[in-house]
């Protein structure tokens, strides 16, 4: 399980996570929902040090981390190594080959040998539908395949974790189904993983437990069936504001 | 006509294989060290750890004051001073030699600024999806950063070698016989002032446009990732 306890964020004196805390179980898929600029991506984002919060404790269970304190080289290696991230925009390796992507990290950071780095590596792009793309560069493949790609080189660093960050955000609805089923299908397997996304569809199909994200604070944090069948007000408000018919009929 | 060009061709070819070729080779060469070394000082952030930080911070104000100096002095008065003034300091130093210092450090400054933009020019995506990955800055600079900024730098480089090798054309002013000189030379013996300075620089844009297209190849062969290029 990872814990993140009283964490506090600033930029330029702002608060954006305020004293807050929660935990991502292991083996289940978290949900983070919330309005833009909640600080949603920034906790996320904090969980692999890509963001260093002011305070706070990062607790993997066997790691633990005082955001206060310098973190030195190694401390980052291991959390980072428990971690993988998807981004929004899949920040795929442009210089690289579609299979170079996924096995570059693996052989030199793991110092994994390279020809089963590979045989893996081809596995997971067979899984996501994109075998025979192995020797392609990224800008010849579409958004949703950079995106599976992007999916396919997280996981091949084995990590316990996979923090995606809005994976679908800048995808079209019909790319983005295919990588909404690919998350379906590892959520299913037992993957952990925290998603912060704004498809509340996919987020009712595939959370074990929601957090919602407001103003650095952490308004809800239970199960999806609360979230969705019996929410709050301001919940209730947020779901219905983001959906397209409900929005024309109150005005 | 020809007659003139074809019994002054060999001394003029002479000089440029002996001074005006190899001193912008050598000078390009250790230029771009010098570039690439400036750049990369400049570029990196130092870690927390003060043993680091502030040798770090000492290499990057003599990195920004050897830029400075380099880039708001006129070439010409850099070899005069490499060449003419170091002596009365105690530092004699053979014209070549002179000249490869002068011409290195001058395109290196330049070119250093080169390099640092298309080091900027990566984004902070790049250096974020590599961190994640437990990449080092090295692992990081080698693998992903630095092939991508050689594609950004490459034109702009090939700008800085391509003057360079029309500014050899300065080391006649510090003694040495390049092709420029030589046509002087030949100049003062036959009177054909137009038509030997004509020749120099056709010369001098034979070498450039043999250049261009080492800069095209290269950057077809850098380009091979980018969509749209045909690789």
């Amino acid at each position: 399980m990872i814990s993140v306890k009283n964490i506090v964020k600033k930029y330029d004196g702002k608060e954006v996570l305020k004293d807050l805390s929660v935990d991502f179980p292991s083996g289940k898929t978290t949900v983070i929902l919330g309005p833009s600029g909640s600080g949603k991506s920034t906790l996320l984002r904090s969980l692999d040090l890509l963001v260093r919060p002011e305070s706070g404790i990062l607790d993997f269970g066997d790691i633990k981390l005082d955001y206060s304190q310098p973190v030195s080289k190694k401390l980052s290696f291991d959390i980072r190594k428990k971690t993988s991230m998807v981004f929004q925009n899949w920040n795929l390796f442009p210089n690289l080959t579609v299979l170079q992507n996924i096995t570059t990290a693996p052989i030199t950071v793991l110092k994994q040998p390279k020809q089963e780095t590979e045989e893996k590596a081809r596995k997971l792009l067979e899984q996501v539908g994109l075998g025979e793309y192995a020797d392609r560069f990224p800008s010849q493949l579409s958004g949703g395949q950079q995106q599976r790609i992007s999916i396919c080189r997280a996981l091949a660093m084995n990590p316990e974790y996979v923090l995606l960050d809005e994976p679908t955000s800048a995808l079209d609805p019909e790319l983005e189904t295919q990588v909404l089923l690919i998350l379906e299908e590892l959520s299913k397997m037992g993957q952990s993983m925290i998603i912060v996304t704004h498809n509340m569809e996919f987020a009712r199909s595939v959370a074990d437990k929601i957090v919602f994200v407001e103003d650095g604070d952490i308004l809800f944090d239970d199960t999806p069936d609360k979230f969705f069948n019996h929410p709050t007000t301001r919940i209730k408000d947020f779901l219905s504001g983001i959906t397209f018919n409900d929005e024309k009929t109150t005005k | 006509m020809w007659h003139i060009i074809i019994t002054s061709l060999p001394e003029m070819l002479t000089a440029m294989l002996q001074y005006t070729i190899p001193l912008a080779l050598v000078s390009f060469f250790f230029g771009l060290i010098l570039a690439v070394l400036t750049a990369l000082i400049k570029f990196i952030q130092p870690s927390e750890n003060k043993l680091i930080k502030y040798p770090w911070l000492v290499l990057r104000a003599i990195a920004n004051f050897y830029v400075w100096v380099f880039r708001s002095t006129p070439l010409l008065v850099q070899l005069f001073i490499i060449f003419f003034g170091l002596p009365s300091a105690g530092i004699q130093l053979s014209p070549f030699i002179a000249a490869v210092i002068g011409f290195s450090m001058n395109t290196g400054a330049y070119a250093s600024e080169t390099i640092r933009s298309a080091l900027l020019s990566v984004p902070q995506d790049q250096w974020d999806a590599a961190f994640t990955l437990n990449f080092t800055t090295k692992q990081t600079l080698m693998k992903i950063v630095l092939p991508q900024a050689v594609r950004i730098a490459l034109p702009p480089l090939s700008n800085s070698f391509i003057s360079l090798v029309k500014d050899t054309s300065l080391a006649s002013s510090i003694t040495i016989l390049e092709m420029f000189q030589v046509s002087q030379q030949i100049t003062a013996k036959n009177y054909q002032p137009l038509l030997m300075y004509t020749l120099a620089a056709a010369l001098y844009a034979v070498i450039c446009t043999l250049l261009t297209f080492l800069q095209h190849y290269l950057e077809r062969r850098t380009s091979k990732y980018v969509k749209g290029s045909e690789a």
